[in-house]
Formats: C-alpha cells, structure tokens, sequence
C-alpha cells in the first residue's frame, strides 16, 4: 500500500517550466496531508543544497499589544534547539557539515534556511522536522535570548533608515500590524524576558504544518528526498491558527511627521502611499512596480536632474514591496542640504503628475520589462541564491507558479495601466510624508 | 565515496581556472553552462597609493571610471544603455587594489562589454562628476562612519591605529579635507600612473567566448603605459601592551573592537593551522563557534561576537568576505558587537579571557577532529558562483599560491592535528600587545575602570545558572594590566577629518 502511495505520489508531482515561462527551472510540488507544501528546485551539478522552511508569519501576525518583535524573536528561538537535539548538539550538527546556515524574518515571513553537501541532505530533513515538531526550551534559556535579541536592536538603532522606519509605520498605519517593525517597539523588545509563556502559545500557533513551506534546490533526487520528507513530516499535527489582523481603512488624508536623528546625517524625504499587497492578477499593482522604476530609478529624468545634473540629493530610490496586505509603496530622496528639502519634493510630485497626465513612452516601457526580467534571472546563479530570489514570492502567495504569472503579467502590462496605477496609488490622499533631520548640523 | 565525487564536482571550477591561466597574468574561467558572463579587472592601485594629503584619490578615481562618463557616452547615456540589460560594472578599492567588476547576461555581452571598456580606457574626468562623487564620500565620512554604525567606526579606527604611520594607515574612504581638495587633476594623474598596462590582472568568467576575450585584451591596450613605480614599503612597528582607544560619542551601546597585526598570509602552511583554530574560535556569523557561545549564547550580552585571520571589509552585510581584497600583512581581529554600556568593561575581559585560553590551552582533540571536517565542506560556501571563483583565483596570483587557495583548504584539513594547530596559534597569535577600540558614551568612567583595573561586576537582568555565574567570578577579575599611558580617549565627532 505505502508503495503503491508513492507511485501515484510521483505521477501527480507537478512539472512546470514550459518554454514561454520566465523561470528557467523546472520545479515540482508537492502537499503533505496535514498541510505542509513542499516546492523541489533541482539544479545539477554544483554539490550543493539549499533547504528552506518557510514559516508564514512574521511581524504581520503580532496582534496583541505589548507584543511585537515575537516573530523575529521566535526566529532566534528556534536554535535553542529540542530534547532530541539541544541548541548547542544541533549547532555543533550542522557546524560539522560544514552548512552555511541562517535565518530572517520580515512583515510576512520567518524563514531559516541551510546549504550544504548533498550527501547531507537526510540529515538535515531529520534535524529540521525535529525542531519544527518538537522545539523545547526553558524559561532561563528564553531570558538569555531575549539580551541578544534587545542586543540586535542596539544595533540597529543607530541608523537613520532604521529611525525612519519606525516613525513611517507608526505614522502610516493606524489599526494594522504594519505600524510596527519587524524588530518591534523598543518597551516590548525590553520586555521580552516576560514573555516565556506567551512565546510557547506562538509556537503553537503558528509553527503547524499548514504554515510552512519547505523550499529545496539544488543538487538532488526529488523523489527520494519526496519520502524522506514524508517520513519525517508525516506526524506533524496541524492546528495553525490564524492571527485576526485588524484590517486598515481607507486613508483619508496625507499625514505627516518629522524625525529628529540624534546625530549627524543627511536629511532624508520619504513619500509612501498606501498601495496595495502583492497581487501578480491585479493589474494596478503590477504596472505600480514598473512605474516606481521608471519615475524614480536610475535612468529616470527625476534621478538625472536631481542626482546627477543639479546634485541636490545623492539618491532618491523608490520600491513596491511583496506584502500579503496593503503596504506603503516609497519614495525616498537623500538630500544633500536641508533647505532643499521643498525643492526635492516638488520635484518628486511633478514627477508623478507626469505620469498621471502623460501616457508613458512605449519603448522606454519595454526596457523596464527587460530589466526586470533579466535583473531576476540574473540573481539565479547557485542554488542558495535561487531559493532567496523566490522565497519573498512564495511566502507572499504561498506557492511557487506565482513567479512565472507575476513575469507574465509584468510583460503585459500598457502605457495605460502606468497611468492608471499612477493616478490610483500615488495620490495626496494615500500619502504619508516623513521628514528625517539630524540634531548635529555640521 | 559520494562525498568524494560530489567534492570533485564543486572544484572543477576552481581548477579550470588554473588550467586556463593564460601566459601573461590573466585569470580565466570558463563556464559553458553559466548564462552570464563575470568580469574582473585588478588594478594594482590601492588606497596605499594615495599621495600625502590626497587621502581617497585611490577609491575616488576608481568611482569616477565606473560612475561617470566617459569620452564616448555622458553617464546618463550609460545607464540608459544599462539599464535594459539589467547589468552594469562597479569598482571597490582596498588599501592595494581597485577591482572593476561587471556581470552581464550572455544575450548582452556585445553591447556591453565596449561600454566597460570605454569606461576603464577612455574615462571623462569630469569636473561636475567629481564633485557629485566627492560629496557622497564625504559624506560617508562625516554622517554614515560617525554617526550611524558604530561597529564599522569601530573596526575603521582600529585598522588606521593598528597601522598608523603606514601605507595602510588610512582607510580607503579618506579623509574629509584631503577629499575636499582633491582636483580633477588630481585624479587624472592618479589614473595615468596606476591604471596602466602591466598593473593589472584581467579575470574573465562564465559563458563567455573567445572572441570576447580577445577584444576585451585588445580593448585594455589603450590603458596608459606602465610606469616604473616602487609599492610603498610596509613598515610595521610593534605594539607594545594593551592600546587602548576610546572613541566617545553619544552611543547607545559599546561597541569593541581587537586586533593585532599578522604576517601569515593565505598559501602558507601555518595559515591552515590558524584558519582551524579561529574557525572554531570566531568564524564570522557562525553560532557554533566559541567566543559567540560565551558572550552572546550562554550570557546574552550581545548580538554576536567573531574572530578573523584575515581583514574582512563589510563584515556587517555579508556572510563571507568578498574576494580582491589582497594585503601583504594581515590582521587577527576580535569583533565584539554592541553591548550595553554597563557590560563593556566585562564583556571586554570575556573576549580576552577567550584568547588567552585560546593561545595557552590550544584546542582538545575532539574539536580539531570535528573542525577539519566541517571546514572541508564548509570551504565550498566561500566561493560558490563563478564571480567569486574568478576573484579568489585572482587573488591567488597576489598570493603567489600554485593552483587554488580554496582546494587546497579543504585539502590539509585532513591532515591537520591538535599540535600543529596549536603550535602556530602560540607562534602567531598573542594576548598582550593588542590594539584595542571601544566606542562608547562615558570614556572617562570607562578609562577609570580599565587603568585600575576594577572588578567589572556584572547584573543580569534574569537568572543565569550557576556554573556561569561562577565563570563570571574568574571574568569580573580577569587582570588585563592596562597602562594609564596606553589609553586615549578621543571625540567621535573629528574622526577621519
């Protein structure tokens, strides 16, 4: 019967890469019964493996007060080991295999991540589908932790964009998560050492199989590594329990707020409007990521006149972010003098009335589209690289197809849907402007 | 057995590019499978170049070659051409080289290969450039090293200390007042001197063809012609006790940083030794490693702590260090990230505590069994795109090391045993003549306590377990014998003026 399971489990993993796809990988899928999805990248020839479990939470889902910061902390628990293999036995596992090994977490995603040897693969399925099951730690272990984590915040702390961000969120958002970093409010990430019960409820809740995905890519068998998964995994008892995030209404005016850097720096401007969460089917939100590029990237007459040609700030950058919900799309100018700071920003809202008014060139658009696409196949060159390029999209929609519709309907996006998504998103009424200057002027 | 296949797969790369060395100093490794093609050109022209007083030309004339126009095309011009390409070039100079790198999709090579040529060959030297790209080093030097990362101000002023009245006593970004008068001129006789024919090494990567290749060594004909120029004389002196630097500044955290210098390069034989003995010390990012179980796992103190045996520019961003960035002498350096202000002089002890150790005890049997094995396979993560390949094959060539540094890594850890791991730690390292930097709010509090030697006792905020709170009896009292004489305190504020 088991056989016979697995046959039929081999005839219904799913190929992709047709010739027209973007991706140039073939990949297979696969789902777990109790939920768990499983996405194999195979890339022969280097040796290597990069095997990813992709939690799907992350500072989004930290809905009680008092308690932000939890899912970068839980990130830092999750080296503390289990019975089995306590954090310094697991260390000292994956130490001797030689693995590259770490972890991040950002607004939607917790994600730890090993690349090693293939010969090492069995070993790191066991070791990973042990401490996803079975984390253990106690109360003293927890506090220590909670110094490292407020030691992470120290360090960061010093940085202007760090400041700035903090500020943004708190400004730009008032009922969802998003008002919050990943690293949390200062007074919860000092409160952290209280949180050991707290910590275990999040565990359970949100480390469950329906949660996570695991990544793999790289040099190995599918199929055999399909059952060493199924071994593993298999006894994972699912019980995720989704976190009822507030959603945010609607903007209903531009809001402002000034950022005082307690040091030297230059000022910086940051205009972020309320878009939309990453959707490759809504065709506003895909035209929004072109247009970012075109008004305010490195060829843009925006950077020309105000990097290069009048050297008033020394870069402006824009992004659309891959969030679940409705982030902040940005424009931000590092300006050289602070009383250009009007100037700058003048010249930035010009920029977007422009394409709110003016249908964009169609040839400058079809470079915008190569660029794209070559930029993301560009980043594909070894297996650990690979999965980082992709794991932002399938922690975002929870699958791996998504990469593929996302290029396709970046590539037929119009000179219209530019000028739709302009006069939609980047509006005074969606916008939130903060204001970052240092209290030492030189 | 399959370890073994799999181990000649990951290096075939690197032995192609010593197979495929051409006659002259060129690296070539190519890759018939790789969709792009990588670029590398190593100028001989680090900041260890830079005349007196002009600190920065050698890293602001690499920026305006890959930042600026040239003869054939305004900068606005080159991105435009770029950008649909998704590629581009960029430079990065450390104290003996400028390395322009580039990596390009293969449909592209064509168009942009000409443009990386002009750039390197026929660059504009424009006034207006110039001063576009001065500002933004200056104002690297003025806000971001000042003020917004207190680890990098740390290691940075413990690099020009460790080397002051040297070649490498200056950081590649410069100095505030010699940038501000820096002239074009300047930085044209810069280029006609270093950029030139005969300094340099051409790395070629990936996909590429022969045709390529060719123009590329045609292309680079142009280069100005070589002159006969000595490389600075790298005059060391010794240090002698704990220097001590104190950078005080309105600092939420204590930041510190170790170092001492080192003249075991990579391809000598007691490198590998210490290679081992500092993987299991301090390897960077690593959370199995000693010194960062002590200070950030057991104790909480901090966000991390590692060791190096070789200078790892950008420590912060990357998890291992960029190739090209060769040096005649080395750095053992200690990284102790922030800690509360209150557990500086502590966590200080701690880490030298850790060295001394390190140096007296050696390591046990067991952890030179366990970290030659893992550093066998660990080595492959150094370099595992043919970009980084190509650079560490070129980096070879500084080193003058037969066939390829990496391989030959993985190759003697097998052989390597708990003596002589130790006998090169004792012949290399030390933990009494070390410069020492240490950013933090209360310098004069903390100079007090370090010149007296004072217990650093130490409150957590939650419960540790007894066998810790006894080892931080032997910490709290650890003697460091640190000399009134052999401390400065210095303001965050004039650094690097």
């Amino acid at each position: 019967m088991i056989r016979l399971m697995t046959g039929l489990t081999l005839l219904l993993f799913t190929a992709s890469a047709l010739a027209e796809n973007v991706f140039p990988y073939h990949y297979q899928t696969q789902t777990l019964p109790n939920g768990l999805r499983v996405i194999f990248i195979p890339m022969s020839g280097s040796g290597l493996v990069s095997y990813w479990s992709i939690v799907r939470t992350g500072s989004r889902d930290e809905i009680e007060p008092g308690r932000s910061g939890y899912a970068h902390f839980f990130e830092h628990m999750m080296f503390r080991g289990t019975k089995k293999y306590p954090g310094p036995v697991y260390d000292r596992i994956v130490n001797g295999m030689g693995a590259n090994s770490n972890a991040f977490t950002s607004e939607d995603l917790t994600a730890f991540h090993l690349t090693f040897a293939k010969a090492d693969l069995a070993k790191v399925i066991e070791l990973e589908a042990d401490r996803f099951q079975n984390l253990h730690y106690e109360r003293p272990e927890f506090q220590t932790e909670a110094g490292a984590v407020y030691g992470e915040y120290r360090k960061d702390q010093t940085e202007p964009a760090f400041m700035l961000e903090e500020k943004l969120r708190d400004t730009a958002f008032d009922q969802h998560t998003y008002k919050h970093t990943t690293m949390g409010f200062e007074a919860d990430v000092k409160n952290m050492p209280q949180g050991y019960e707290y910590s275990q409820a999040f565990f359970q809740r949100f480390y469950r199989p329906e949660n996570v995905a695991l990544l793999v890519v790289g040099d190995f068998d599918p199929a055999a590594t399909w059952k060493l998964i199924q071994k593993s995994y298999d006894s994972w008892k699912p019980g995720y329990q989704a976190a009822a995030i507030k959603p945010e209404p609607a903007q209903s005016g531009e809001r402002k707020a000034e950022v005082a850097y307690p040091g030297q720096t230059l000022p910086i401007l940051d205009l972020a409007y309320r878009g939309d969460g990453f959707a490759p089917d809504n065709r506003d939100y895909v035209a929004a990521r072109l247009l970012v590029e075109m008004a305010f990237g490195s060829t843009s007459d925006a950077y020309k006149r105000l990097v290069l040609d009048q050297q008033k700030t020394e870069t402006i950058f824009a992004g659309v972010p891959m969030n679940r919900d409705a982030s902040l799309f940005e424009v931000t100018a590092v300006v050289k003098q602070a009383e250009d700071l009007p100037t700058v920003q003048k010249v930035l809202e010009e920029t977007i009335e422009r394409f709110q008014t003016t249908l964009v060139d169609p040839a400058q658009l079809a470079g915008v589209k190569r660029h794209e696409k070559y930029g993301f196949l560009m980043q594909l060159d070894s297996p650990l690289h690979t999965a980082a390029a992709v794991v932002p999209l399938i922690s975002a929609a929870g699958s791996i197809d998504v990469v593929d519709r996302l290029y396709k309907a970046l590539e037929q996006v119009t000179p219209e849907d530019i000028q739709r998504a302009a006069r939609k998103y980047f509006i005074p009424q969606r916008r939130t402007v903060i204001v970052l200057k240092g209290t030492i002027r030189p | 057995m399959k370890t073994h296949n799999l181990i000649s797969i990951l290096f075939l790369g690197l032995l192609a590019a010593t197979a495929h060395a051409g006659p002259a100093d060129d690296v070539l490794l190519p890759v018939a499978d790789d969709p792009t093609v990588s670029y590398r050109i190593m100028f001989f022209a680090g900041s260890q170049y830079d005349p007196p007083g002009k600190e920065g030309l050698a890293a602001l004339t690499a920026r305006m070659i890959v930042e600026a126009s040239t003869k054939q095309h305004s900068y606005e011009e080159i991105l435009d051409l770029l950008f649909p390409m998704a590629g581009g070039y960029e430079a990065s100079c450390s104290v003996e080289t400028v390395v322009i790198s580039g990596r390009i999709h293969k449909d592209y090579v064509a168009a942009f290969q000409p443009l990386l040529l002009q750039a390197i060959v026929e660059p504009a030297f424009d006034e207006e450039e110039l001063k576009r790209i001065r500002s933004d080093m200056i104002s690297y030097l003025e806000n971001t090293l000042r003020y917004s990362s207190d680890e990098d101000l740390g290691k940075a002023v413990l690099y020009e200390t460790m080397f002051a009245g040297t070649p490498y006593g200056h950081i590649p970004a410069g100095r505030v007042k010699s940038l501000k008068s820096i002239t074009i001129d300047d930085v044209r006789a810069f280029y006609r001197r270093n950029f030139t024919k005969l300094n340099y090494v051409l790395g070629l990567g990936g996909g590429y063809g022969i045709e390529s290749l060719n123009s590329l060594k045609e292309g680079l004909k142009k280069l100005p012609p070589y002159q006969i120029g000595a490389r600075p004389h790298l005059d060391t002196k010794p240090i002698n006790g704990l220097q001590v630097t104190i950078v005080e500044k309105d600092a939420p955290a204590t930041a510190i940083s170790i170092g001492a210098r080192l003249d075991v390069l990579r391809g000598q034989s007691d490198w590998y030794s210490l290679a081992l003995a500092n993987s299991w010390f301090g390897e960077h990012r690593n959370s199995a490693s000693h010194l960062y179980q002590v200070i950030r796992e057991v104790r909480g103190l901090n966000y991390g702590d590692y060791s190096y045996i070789e200078h790892f520019a950008n420590g912060g961003a990357l998890d291992f260090p960029a190739p090209n960035d060769p040096r005649r002498q080395q750095i053992f350096e200690m990284w102790i990230r922030p800690v509360p202000h209150a557990w500086g002089h502590f966590a200080l002890r701690a880490a030298l505590r850790e060295l001394k150790h390190l140096i007296d005890d050696g390591l046990t049997e067991e952890q030179v069994l366990e970290k030659r094995a893992a550093l066998s396979k660990y080595v492959f993560h150094f370099a595992p795109t043919t970009m980084d390949r190509l650079g560490y094959a070129m980096d070879d060539k500084f080193y003058h090391i037969e066939g390829s540094h990496l391989e030959h890594y993985r190759k003697v850890m097998p052989g390597m045993t708990r003596n002589r791991v130790h006998e090169a730690v004792r012949k290399h390292l030390q933990y009494k003549d070390l410069q020492i930097v240490i950013i933090t709010k209360d310098a004069k509090a903390l100079r007090e306590a370090l010149v007296s030697d004072a217990p650093s006792q130490i409150t957590y905020p939650t419960p540790r377990p007894a066998e810790v709170l006894k080892e931080d009896e032997e910490i709290i009292n650890f003697p460091l014998h640190i000399q009134p004489e052999n401390v400065h305190i210095i303001s965050g504020k004039s650094l690097f003026e």
